[in-house]
């Protein structure tokens, strides 16, 4: 009797503390529901300025007409995205089951498509881009007595961008792995010495030696040459890449090559076929985000290469923007798509293997 | 003995020369003899011509007293360099690292993929897009949204407030670079704290006051360094876009010394005004240096076979 009197009180108190429980945690529930749409709030909008820009020039380079440019297209494709953008992100905030978060997606793009078809379908064109075959189409536009014979083909400028982009990463790669490993595992005699110097190179910024780098390669006759660039643009962000490998040889564990070597390997047998293949995701690291590098590279190729017949993307944009911005849109939008996609589709794809860099303690 | 300490030594220069030389011989050839050819040239008079008649101090004079456009250039420089640093590259990538690892790791890296990509697109693509954002008749992007949407008069920024055009570019993307460093600082602060702090009753701001603070002070400190030494050599952004005009209004220090050599063929001048943010750059560099966490990057290596 006197046991049942004291719990029954307890049972009450109990049940009560459990009703609390549930509200608390809805209300808190829903604090992090609305404490989160903020924030992605927050970023949505302040990225709007650099996702709007971007649309656009995709938008301009399948829309315009020679003449001028309609923005019409972009912000009726803008009402149709962003509406669907915004749905999707409360499903997504409201359903936590992956499967109605697909279902969500896949019917919201679908009819996204769908609407963009019915309402800006009928004004793309793939005119803008007949730059990639009809390889004088500046003399066209500009007439001939203007440009005539200014500008090289498109095709002149990509394959010396990518001359010079697959040649600079491939000596990076190179060189740098050398190094990296050669401080990363040998002891000699300066070693810290040349540690120190490569960081305060590291930390240099290159951009500096424009004018001294310029005359060098006049008084070697590298200058206008694909080949003086490779060089250089090879050697200004050489420290930073030994660093990085340096960091991917020394998350090498000793052992294995101490094994190789007893089972009778050279040092150099020991790390081209042990532990080269151990810092693979730092090689592709490396070597993405220098071809990315070099791809982009302006200042330098602006300054160091001067005929047409060595021009590369960049300075090909460049001036086809300089001469007919104002003419027609278009096809500089279409240029730059062109441009631009190479670079993208990497960084996209290799994204995991970039965010893996580190340099001295500090990831980059 | 002596034969085998003799093979182990020619082994030793063998390797030294196989592994470091191509390096070594790169970074002489482009890094540090440049160096040393500005060094000099900035005590000569090489005009277009690329002769050097005399050696002489004339370009420092110059710089001393003669020169008038360099103070408007050192202005420029002071403001570009801070508004961009203070406002985008340490505050406002401060306020990206947070807000994008608050969020669903998934977003997070959405939006900082998006942030990344003025810095993975060419630089004269991007400078186009702000050349079209910023147009000044009423099909720029900015005046069709003033225009259409606000009902206010269209804008030249270009012409009227072409610094501001240079800063808002050149945050945009310095903005990511330091968002990828403090996030991956925040990322490295062990799990618990966090729990922890919510169990103590910390709320989020409590959170990044107590927790995620303490940890940045490095990252922060190196990337205060690190920027403030790349935004003051680095001008491309600024040629693409307003070509350092209109006249001399957003030429900094580093374009201004490439423009004395590159538009008026001086380039004796040119290299003496490099060599004052070279002194700086190796400055910088030291300093950054000693930032950097040392003792694991100088470790003796572990294997002693050469």
């Amino acid at each position: 009797m006197q046991v049942d009197a004291t719990v029954a009180p307890d049972v009450g108190a109990a049940a009560a503390l459990r009703a609390d429980w549930g509200a608390l945690a809805r209300r808190a529930r829903w604090k992090r529901a609305a404490g989160q749409s903020g924030l992605l709030g927050f970023l949505l909008v302040v990225s709007v300025p650099i996702i709007l820009p971007y649309f656009w020039m995709v938008v301009i380079s399948f829309t315009a007409r020679s003449g001028g440019v309609s923005t019409q297209v972009l912000w009726t494709a803008c009402a149709v995205i962003v509406p669907a953008v915004l749905l999707y992100s409360v499903v997504h905030l409201l359903a936590p089951s992956p499967r109605v978060r697909v279902v969500a997606a896949l019917l919201l793009l679908v009819t996204v498509g769908a609407l963009l078809a019915a309402l800006v379908g009928g004004q793309l064109h793939l005119a803008n881009y007949r730059f990639l075959w009809r390889t004088n189409i500046i003399e066209e536009i500009r007439s001939k007595a203007t440009a005539g014979g200014q500008f090289p083909s498109v095709w002149t400028a990509f394959f010396n961008s990518l001359a010079l982009a697959l040649s600079q990463t491939a000596i990076i790669l190179t060189v740098a792995s050398l190094a990296g490993y050669y401080i990363s595992r040998f002891a000699f005699r300066g070693r810290e010495a040349f540690l120190q110097g490569m960081l305060v190179l590291h930390a240099f910024p290159a951009m500096t030696l424009i004018i001294p780098i310029f005359l060098i390669l006049h008084w070697v006759g590298l200058l206008d040459t694909i080949a003086g660039v490779i060089l250089v643009l090879a050697t200004i962000e050489l420290p930073f890449y030994v660093f990085v490998l340096k960091g991917f040889f020394d998350a090498v564990p000793w052992d294995i090559e101490m094994s190789a070597m007893t089972d009778g390997a050279t040092r150099r047998q020991a790390f081209r076929m042990v532990v080269l293949p151990q810092v693979r995701a730092g090689l592709i690291a490396v070597a993405v985000f220098a071809f990315i590098r070099a791809w982009e590279e302006y200042i330098f190729v602006r300054t160091l290469l001067i005929e047409n017949r060595n021009w590369v993307m960049s300075l090909y944009l460049f001036w086809v923007s300089d001469d007919i911005m104002g003419v027609d849109y278009g096809i500089v939008a279409a240029v730059s798509v062109f441009y631009v996609v190479p670079s993208l589709l990497l960084y996209v794809f290799c994204q995991k293997y970039l965010t893996q860099m580190t340099i001295g303690g500090i990831r980059g | 003995m002596p034969d085998f300490a003799r093979a182990q030594l020619r082994r030793q220069r063998a390797n030294f020369a196989l592994f470091l030389g191509p390096a070594l011989l790169l970074l002489a050839c482009f890094f540090i003899a440049p160096a040393i050819v500005d060094l000099v040239l900035a005590f000569t008079d090489m005009d277009r011509t690329l002769a050097i008649t005399t050696l002489t101090l004339d370009n420092f004079s110059r710089m001393a007293t003669r020169d008038t456009r360099l103070l408007g250039a050192l202005g420029i420089t002071a403001i570009f360099v801070l508004s961009t640093l203070t406002i985008f590259n340490v505050t406002f990538a401060l306020l990206l690292a947070l807000v994008t690892t608050a969020v669903p790791r998934g977003m997070g890296a959405f939006f900082r993929a998006v942030w990344l990509l003025p810095r993975m697109s060419p630089s004269v693509v991007y400078a186009l897009l702000w050349l079209w954002v910023v147009d000044p008749n009423e099909r720029g992007l900015l005046n069709q949204i003033l225009v259409h949407v606000l009902g206010m008069a269209p804008l030249d920024l270009r012409n009227d407030h072409p610094l501001l055009v240079i800063i808002l570019a050149n945050g945009f993307i310095g903005a990511s670079l330091g968002m990828i460093i403090f996030t991956s600082a925040i990322r490295s602060i062990p799990e618990h704290l966090f729990h922890a702090a919510r169990a103590d009753g910390a709320g989020p701001l409590a959170i990044v006051r107590h927790i995620v603070f303490p940890a940045l002070r490095w990252p922060i400190s190196y990337m205060t360094i690190h920027q403030t030494l790349s935004l003051l050599v680095s001008f491309e952004y600024i040629l693409l876009i307003t070509g350092g005009g209109p006249f001399y209004d957003t030429t900094v220090f580093s374009l201004y010394a490439y423009r004395r050599a590159f538009e008026n063929g001086q380039y004796a001048y040119g290299a003496a005004l490099s060599l004052i943010l070279i002194v700086i750059g190796v400055i910088a560099a030291l300093v950054l240096w000693r930032l950097m966490d040392m003792r694991r990057l100088l470790q003796v290596p572990r294997i002693e076979v050469h």
